[in-house]
C-alpha cells in the first residue's frame, strides 16, 4: 500500500514537472502582449516531411514576430476539427491547417470561416474552400518522376510502381500523374503495381518479391515516396541488380538526397517543405492583418539528380 | 491435454504444408532457393517478436507494446551506430538494454499494480511510441555504420544473417520453454495461477522474466529492422504486435494461457510470411491481399481446431 502511494506521488510529480515545462515554453513566446497569434494543426508530427514544414513555420513565425501555437492532429480528422474549434475559442488571429483528410477535415474550414478567422491550408487540400492554400500539386511530382524514367529508358521498357497508402490524396494524385505519362509513352509497360504503404521495410520486401517474379525484366521502379524508393534500392543492391534498374521516388528527404549523391537512387523529386511552411505563415499574417494575399500559392517541385543534388 | 495440443500442432503443420503446396503449383517462382531465403529473411523480425509474445501468452498475459519497443530500441541503437563513433557492441547493448528495461517495466507494473496486462501494455505502447519520437526528435536516425548494417543486410555463406539470428533465437527459446524450470513454471502459471502460487512458485518473478524476455526479443527485432532498412525510424513497428500475436495464435498458443510451443509459433510466422510473399509473386491487388490474408488466418486456426477434436 505504502509503496503504491509513493509510486502514485512520483507519477503525479513527473506529470506536474512536465506541465510546468510546457507552460514556461508558452510564456516565453507571448511576452509582447499584442502579438498576432496563429494556431496551427498538423497532420502528423511523426512524419519527417511534416516536421520539416512545421519547423519552417516556427522559424518564419519567429522572424516575423508572431506567436505560433502548433498542435499535432495525429492523423485524426476528428481531433483536427476539435483543435480548430479550440483555436476559435481561444480567439486566435489566423489558423493554419495541414489537413488530415480531404472530406473529414472540411468541417474545420467551415467553422473557421463562420467565425471570420482566416484559415490557410498547407501542403494538402480539403473539399471546403479555405481562405488560402499553400502547397504543391502532387500530380505534378509523379509526372516529373515518370517523365524522367521515360526519358532515361528512351520511352521503352518495363516499369513497376509502388503506391503509398491506397486511397490517400497523395497516393491518388501520384498515381494519376504517373499513369498520365505512362499513357503518353506506349512503349513503357507497367509490369505490376502494389502498395508499399509509404514504408521502407515494406518497400524492400515488395521489391525482393518482385525480383523473384520479374528478375531481369525490370527496367525501372517508380516509388511514390522516398522511404519506399530507398527500400527498393536496398533490395536491388542485395540482388546485384541496382546497376540495371532505374529507381525514382518523390520527396527528397535527407536520406534520399544522400543516396542520389552517391548514385544509388537515380532521382527524387524535391518538395519544398521550407517554402511551404514559410509561405503559410506569411499568408496567414497578411490575412490576419487584412492585407492583400494570394489565394493559391503553388510551390513548384524540382527534379533532383546526381548533377544538381548538391544544391539541396 | 498434452496429447491434444500435439494434435493441434499437426493441424497447423498440415495447413502450412497445404498452402505451400498450392503456392508451389500456382507459381514456379515460389519454391526456389532464393525465394525461400527471402521469405526466411522477411519473417525473421515477426518471428522474434512472436517468440517473445508466446512466452507472455503462455503465462496468460499479453504484450501490446512490442511494436513500440521495436521503435524505441531501433532508434536507441541507431543513435550509437553512426560510422566511426562507437564499436558495434555499444549500439547492440544499448538496444538490448533498452528493450529489456521496457519489458521489465511492463512486468513490474503488471505484478505490482494488478492492472491487467492488456491495459498496462496498451499504456506502455503509447509511452514507447512517445519515447521513440522524443529520442529521435521525430526524424529517422540515418547514416549507420557498415558493421551495424551487416546484421540485417549481410550474408554468411549465402544465408542472410537475420535467418541465422532467427534460428539461434528459436533454439534458445525452445530450450528455455521446454528444458528449464522457468519454462515449466510458465506453463504452470498460465494453466492455473492460484494452483501455481499454492505450490510455491513465485508467480511475480516468473512474470517479470517473461515480460523482460519479451522486451529483449523485441529489441533484437528492433535492431534487425533498423539494420535492414539502415535507419532508426520512430514510427517503425506500428502494428507489429498484431502480426506477432497472430503468429503465436495461429501456431496453437491459447490466449487463455497454459499452452503453446515455439515450433508452432515459428510455423505461424512462416505462414504469414509465405502468404504475403506469394500474394506479391502472384501480383494480387493489395485490396484483395488483406482479405485473402484474413481468410487464410481464420482458415488455418479452424483447421487447427479440427485437428484438436480428432
Amino acid at each position: 500500500m505504502k509503496r503504491n502511494a509513493i509510486f502514485a506521488t512520483l507519477v503525479a510529480a513527473a506529470f506536474l514537472w512536465g506541465c510546468n515545462n510546457q507552460s514556461s515554453d508558452n510564456e516565453s513566446g507571448s511576452e509582447g502582449g499584442k502579438k498576432l497569434v496563429i494556431g496551427a494543426t498538423m497532420l502528423s508530427m511523426q512524419n519527417e516531411f511534416i516536421v520539416n514544414v512545421s519547423d519552417a513555420m516556427e522559424a518564419k513565425a519567429k522572424e516575423m514576430g508572431v506567436e505560433l501555437i502548433t498542435v499535432d492532429a495525429e492523423r485524426s480528422a476528428l481531433k483536427q476539427v476539435e483543435q480548430v474549434e479550440s483555436f476559435i475559442g481561444q480567439g486566435v488571429d489566423a489558423i493554419i491547417m495541414n489537413p488530415c483528410e480531404v472530406e473529414a477535415s472540411s468541417p474545420a474550414v467551415k467553422l473557421a470561416m463562420d467565425a471570420k478567422i482566416p484559415i490557410i491550408n498547407v501542403n494538402s487540400e480539403t473539399s471546403a474552400k479555405p481562405t488560402a492554400f499553400v502547397g504543391s500539386d502532387d500530380t505534378e511530382s509523379a509526372r516529373i518522376a515518370m517523365k524522367y524514367i521515360a526519358e532515361k529508358l528512351g520511352g521503352k521498357g518495363n516499369v513497376l510502381m509502388m503506391h503509398g497508402f491506397m486511397g490517400q490524396a497523395a497516393q491518388i494524385r501520384r498515381d494519376n500523374g504517373a499513369k498520365e505519362i505512362l499513357k503518353a509513352n506506349p512503349g513503357l509497360r507497367l509490369l505490376a503495381e502494389q502498395t508499399g504503404e509509404w514504408d521502407r521495410a515494406k518497400g524492400m520486401s515488395l521489391t525482393e518479391n518482385w525480383i523473384q517474379s520479374y528478375g531481369d525484366k525490370i527496367n525501372a521502379i517508380f516509388a511514390q515516396n522516398d522511404e519506399m524508393g530507398m527500400g527498393a534500392v536496398k533490395a536491388l543492391e542485395a540482388a546485384g541488380l541496382k546497376g540495371k534498374v532505374l529507381v525514382v521516388s518523390v520527396d527528397a528527404i535527407p536520406d534520399a538526397l544522400q543516396a542520389v549523391k552517391k548514385g544509388t537512387l537515380d532521382a527524387t523529386v524535391f518538395q519544398n517543405a521550407k517554402e511551404q511552411g514559410g509561405k503559410a505563415i506569411e499568408t496567414a499574417v497578411k490575412a490576419a492583418k487584412k492585407e492583400a494575399f494570394e489565394k493559391e500559392v503553388l510551390i513548384p517541385f524540382q527534379l533532383v539528380t546526381k548533377e544538381n543534388a548538391g544544391n539541396f | 491435454m498434452n496429447r491434444f495440443s500435439k494434435l493441434g500442432q499437426y493441424g497447423i503443420f498440415l495447413a502450412f504444408a497445404l498452402i505451400c503446396l498450392a503456392l508451389a503449383l500456382s507459381t514456379p517462382k515460389f519454391f526456389t532457393v532464393s525465394n525461400l531465403l527471402i521469405i526466411g529473411n522477411q519473417v525473421s523480425i515477426n518471428a522474434l517478436l512472436a517468440f517473445g509474445v508466446t512466452f507472455v501468452i503462455i503465462t496468460g498475459g499479453i504484450d501490446l507494446s512490442l511494436g513500440s519497443m521495436v521503435a524505441v530500441t531501433g532508434v536507441a541503437a541507431a543513435s550509437f551506430a553512426h560510422p566511426d563513433t562507437y564499436p558495434l557492441v555499444v549500439p547492440l547493448l544499448v538496444g538490448l538494454a533498452a528493450g529489456s528495461a521496457m519489458g521489465a517495466f511492463n512486468g513490474l507494473v503488471i505484478t505490482k499494480s494488478k492492472v491487467p496486462p492488456f491495459i498496462v501494455t496498451l499504456g506502455t505502447m503509447t509511452i514507447g511510441r512517445g519515447l521513440a519520437l522524443i529520442l529521435s526528435k521525430g526524424r529517422p536516425v540515418s547514416n549507420l555504420s557498415d558493421a551495424f548494417n551487416f546484421i540485417g543486410g549481410g550474408n554468411i555463406a549465402g544465408i542472410p544473417f537475420p535467418i541465422i539470428i532467427l534460428l539461434i533465437a528459436f533454439a534458445v527459446c525452445s530450450i528455455v520453454l521446454n528444458k528449464t524450470i522457468l519454462g515449466r513454471y510458465m506453463y504452470a502459471v498460465g494453466g492455473n495461477e492460484p494452483a501455481a502460487r499454492a505450490s510455491g512458485i513465485r508467480v511475480s518473478r516468473v512474470k517479470m522474466w517473461v515480460y523482460t524476455i519479451c522486451g529483449l526479443l523485441s529489441a533484437l527485432g528492433g535492431i534487425l529492422l533498423t539494420s535492414r532498412i539502415t535507419t532508426g525510424q520512430p514510427n517503425a513497428g506500428a502494428g507489429f504486435e498484431l502480426d506477432a500475436i497472430a503468429a503465436a495464435i495461429i501456431g496453437g498458443t491459447s490466449t487463455s494461457g497454459g499452452t503453446g510451443t515455439m515450433t508452432g509459433t515459428l510455423i505461424g510466422a512462416l505462414l504469414i510470411g509465405v502468404i504475403s510473399n506469394s500474394l506479391d509473386l502472384l501480383n494480387v491487388t493489395s485490396y484483395y491481399q488483406q482479405v485473402v490474408m484474413g481468410v487464410i488466418i481464420i482458415g488455418a486456426v479452424v483447421l487447427d481446431g479440427v485437428g484438436k477434436k480428432d
